[in-house]
């Protein structure tokens, strides 16, 4: 329990350093998009039902604060656990190039389905993925950036919460 | 052998149930939990937002004595051309009054000026929403639209308790109707397309096929107040071009949408008032 509620609070700092940003950005009207990150550690670190509680914790979170139907984001971060949770085992859980390449492709994935939710209420479908290619191209850039940092703070706060998984001590 | 299969699907198989349990859970409980974890962002947002300000507040105490006296001076004379447009304007209220009265039909809808600080934008390529700084207990209702002084932004969604959200005209799901400047015929207006790094532009359908606009020569794309919410004649944006539709009876076309849209920082919400 003391896991999730660490691994949420994490997520909520992300948010909000995210708003943020997006909120700076909207000038240039580019939009960062890190669907990837909510998800990725806790499908490769934690067991299943801690690791599923924080993803569909920060799919609530997503959704709540997006004119969205309330679940999207929620079923889309579960399925996203489910088969990063099953191929999991097939990668190398410890290298931080392996955490980059999980989140960008989970990224790239969760993005697309999330366009093909949304895209239908533009007039232009096909002129609004020229805009949607664009943001995904900068949400590529930030995480590949700042997965290391995210996947640094998310361990470096259960250690101090002393909620740390025991496979992770071995 | 199975028990391990089991293991291999226990993922997916707790997903279905995850969805299955989530696909029947009643609506309320849905519309707290969505209420419930907005709220929990609420102070987080807030908080950043009065950080600006007080940033905002910090760098504007290092402009000298000289500027702030030399601003002050332009407002005054601001204020001065402001007064005089107040007064003819309320001698036209009373002229419009005067004529509803005469005529026997219904008065336009009155509002209260609210102004908001905006918090947070939203802006991707699936919507473009913002986040005012006033909510249920400044009275916002749900659809009242909200204005800045380049026309209009947007209505109200979303209110929460201290904070409400505003659905802007760029996002793709807004429709409203619009007209030319100086015409009464009305037309179909939606955002549309927001590319990166350009200036977000609508869409426009329906438009008489005597409307003729260019790059070189808009037009200027007012509310025409059909609908009920937003009052007639506020700017909208620019008609650019204007093509035949497909079915020869009407033309569609391109809006060009103010550029300060993508960094607003206060607002007005127009609240309607009770008629008398």
């Amino acid at each position: 329990m003391r896991r999730v509620l660490v691994l949420f609070l994490t997520l909520l700092l992300l948010w909000t350093l995210v708003a943020q940003l997006n909120h700076a950005l909207t000038g240039l009207h580019v939009y960062l998009f890190v669907g990837g990150l909510y998800v990725t550690y806790a499908a490769l670190m934690l067991p299943l039902a801690p690791g599923l509680a924080v993803c569909l914790l920060g799919g609530l979170l997503c959704d709540a604060t997006t004119p969205v139907w309330f679940g999207t984001h929620l079923l889309l971060f579960a399925l996203a656990h489910s088969i990063l949770f099953h191929l999991r085992h097939r990668l190398p859980r410890d290298d931080s190039l392996a955490h980059i390449v999980a989140v960008l492709l989970t990224n790239l994935a969760l993005f697309l389905l999330f366009s093909f939710t949304q895209i239908g209420d533009s007039p232009a479908p096909t002129a609004a993925w020229t805009r949607l290619v664009g943001d995904l191209v900068c949400s590529q850039i930030f995480l590949g950036v700042v997965t290391p940092w995210f996947f640094a703070l998310q361990a470096r706060a259960l250690v101090v919460a002393r909620a740390e998984h025991r496979d992770n001590l071995a | 052998m199975s028990l391990f299969r089991f293991a291999q699907a226990k993922p997916f198989v707790t997903l279905g149930l995850v969805a299955a349990v989530w696909l029947v859970v009643p609506a309320v409980v849905k519309t707290f939990t969505r209420a419930t974890f907005f709220e929990l962002t609420a102070p987080v947002t807030v908080a950043a937002s009065y950080a600006r300000d007080l940033q905002e507040y910090w760098s504007l105490r290092l402009h000298s004595n000289r500027e702030l006296i030399e601003a002050g001076r332009d407002l005054a004379r601001l204020n001065a051309s402001y007064e005089f447009s107040v007064q003819q304007n309320t001698e036209m209220q009373a002229e419009i009054a005067r004529l509803e009265e005469l005529l026997h039909i219904p008065a336009y809808p009155n509002y209260r000026l609210e102004h908001a600080r905006v918090v947070r934008r939203d802006f991707s390529g699936w919507w473009q929403d913002i986040v005012i700084r006033k909510g249920k207990n400044f009275g916002l209702p749900v659809g009242a639209p909200v204005v800045f002084t380049g026309g209009v932004v947007g209505r109200v969604t979303e209110v929460h308790a201290t904070t409400a959200v505003v659905e802007l005209i760029t996002s793709p799901g807004v429709r409203l109707a619009g007209s030319v400047e100086g015409d009464t015929r009305p037309f179909s207006y939606q955002g549309g397309e927001n590319p990166t790094f350009g200036p977000p532009i609508g869409v426009v359908n329906y438009v008489p096929l005597d409307v003729a606009a260019t790059v070189a020569a808009p037009k200027r794309l007012v509310t025409s107040g059909l609908g009920g919410v937003f009052p007639p004649g506020l700017t909208i944006g620019e008609i650019t071009s204007v093509t035949l539709g497909s079915d020869g009876l009407s033309k569609n076309g391109l809006v060009k949408l103010d550029d300060r849209l993508g960094s607003l920082t206060e607002v007005t919400v127009l609240v309607p008032l009770a008629p008398e």
